[in-house]
């Protein structure tokens, strides 16, 4: 099928959310701001859960949310990724399948990333992901050459000094803003972050 | 004088430090990171001083450095106690986590055995036997096992909540309510038991299931009027209830009723959470437009 591109954002944040909780299987949602059609570019994601994933109510609040928040900012939910309590084992489960069956309904080319706990060390040289896409009614293996992430390196490194310097816990999911509520799952401030990581005159790019 | 000051400066830095162990163990928080941090520095520039406590410390940094691969220091913790303490089944334990966080399992699981033979009631390690089958992902087996050690143990209230949060990830939603409900029995004050209970009910569906979520999420905030998921679960549960064509006009009229009180309570937090900081106004908006698009679909 197509191509898809996910960017330093989405990848950072979701790497940092499976860091965040160690011992937990976290998910989250993946959005787009480009219009539908031609290669799924994702832009960014959305943290959600880091207990109880296959529970529908929070699930359930969470997916309306952000199709409200996308709504009001011109972005589109176009995937779900999930990461494993149990690293040897990354498959998707069936609470993956039906939340990423649910965002297909909306979007035809929608993908199921999951995250290879395993492969997550610093010194890891392929992005630690496997994504899945829709054929027919079910989640097939996507062929990794129709994967492209940009400069590759510059977004490990910026992942790595969050990492370091304990930035990652600035991260806030959904469960954790449930929590306490003026936390914000949007990420605005880890968002600018990672964007001054980024930035050509930090000698990235 | 200047000499002093900074002796007592030491002595604050200290007992702040020990105090701060002890009160991470009392609440059995897993901050793993801190507790080595805080644990390192006590044992390497304050064992001395420490007196009888340093065993317990010990133990607490050994099991904080396992989670944080920290196996030099674990390694080094775990030599003091066994010199201290040859023989202790408490220190057997302590080895067999280490070999389970080395992926060590069947070693682990030996020194686990060896342990049982000796006392076949010592409940932490057929507990770490559990978690080997956890960890290897051989969930069937840890819920059998949990089972069984659970008719032995009937009071084991960590066990009865470890043994939910593994029928939840089976998808096996009436074993989980069945757990939660041993948790409710002996703990009626504990919001957290009355929340979870009401989500697996709702999970599993139905208009009778859903009646009970959203008398168990009226539940858990009457014992916690901050649980938020309590308050969006009541919101949600009155609303699929209202707008269920099964019925009548007097349960839809009540459940009404509870999600305009639920939407209320929302707004209300939502607006004091969002003075005064720019961060959650996306979140604030969502949640407005959220209620407000559910409460047209639901008239």
């Amino acid at each position: 099928m197509g191509e898809v591109e996910l960017s330093c954002l989405a990848y950072v944040k979701m790497y940092l959310h499976g860091c965040l909780f160690p011992r937990c299987s976290v998910n989250g949602l993946l959005l787009s701001s480009s219009p539908a059609g031609g290669t799924v570019c994702v832009t960014d994601c959305v943290p959600l859960l880091h207990s109880h994933l296959p529970l529908a109510p929070i699930t359930q609040l969470a997916l309306t949310q952000v199709d409200v928040w996308c709504a009001q900012t011109q972005q589109r939910i176009v995937g779900y990724y999930q990461a494993n309590a149990c690293v040897s084992d990354n498959s998707p489960t069936p609470c993956a399948l039906k939340i990423a069956d649910k965002i297909a309904e909306q979007c035809n080319n929608a993908v199921l990333l999951m995250i290879d706990g395993g492969k997550m060390s610093p010194d890891y040289r392929v992005p630690p992901i496997v994504m899945y896409e829709r054929k027919d009614t079910r989640w097939t293996l996507k062929d990794k050459h129709t994967i492209m992430l940009r400069q590759w390196e510059e977004t490990r490194e910026i992942a790595s000094q969050l990492l370091d310097s304990g930035d990652h816990s600035l991260l806030v999911d959904f469960d954790s803003h449930l929590d306490d509520i003026t936390r914000d799952w949007t990420n605005q401030k880890l968002n600018a972050k990672i964007a001054e990581l980024s930035s050509p005159a930090n000698g990235n790019v | 004088m200047g000499h002093v000051k900074e002796i007592n400066v030491l002595i604050i830095v200290f007992t702040e430090m020990r105090d701060k162990l002890r009160k991470w163990r009392e609440d059995n928080h897993r901050n793993s990171e801190q507790i080595v941090d805080v644990g390192e520095e006590l044992i390497n520039e304050h064992a001395s001083k420490l007196g009888d406590d340093i065993w317990i410390i010990y133990e607490q940094v050994m099991i904080a450095a396992l989670d944080c691969s920290r196996d030099d220091l674990a390694w080094t913790c775990l030599q003091e106690l066994k010199k201290q303490f040859p023989g202790s089944q408490r220190v057997k334990r302590l080895a067999g986590m280490r070999l389970e966080a080395l992926e060590k399992y069947e070693d682990a699981s030996k020194q686990y055995d060896s342990i049982l033979q000796d006392d076949p009631t010592n409940t932490a390690a057929r507990k770490r036997k559990i978690s080997i089958l956890k960890a290897q992902g051989k969930s069937a087996e840890a819920i059998r096992e949990l089972n069984e050690y659970l008719e032995q143990f009937v009071g084991d209230q960590e066990a009865w909540h470890e043994l939910s949060e593994l029928y939840i990830n089976e998808h096996d939603y009436g074993k989980a309510a069945f757990c939660l409900e041993e948790l409710m029995m002996t703990n009626p004050h504990n919001h957290l038991y009355c929340e979870q209970y009401a989500e697996v009910k709702y999970t599993q569906g139905g208009l009778e299931n859903l009646e009970l979520s959203r008398k168990y999420f009226a539940q858990a905030l009457k014992l916690n009027n901050g649980n938020m998921r309590a308050l969006f679960g009541l919101y949600m549960s009155a609303s699929h209830i209202a707008a269920s064509p099964k019925v009548n006009a007097t349960v839809k009229k009540a459940n009404v009723k509870y999600a305009a009180w639920a939407t209320n309570q929302i707004n209300r937090a939502y607006q004091l959470a969002g003075r005064g900081t720019k961060e959650n106004k996306c979140s604030v908006k969502a949640v407005e437009e959220m209620l407000e698009s559910m409460q047209i679909t639901m008239s």
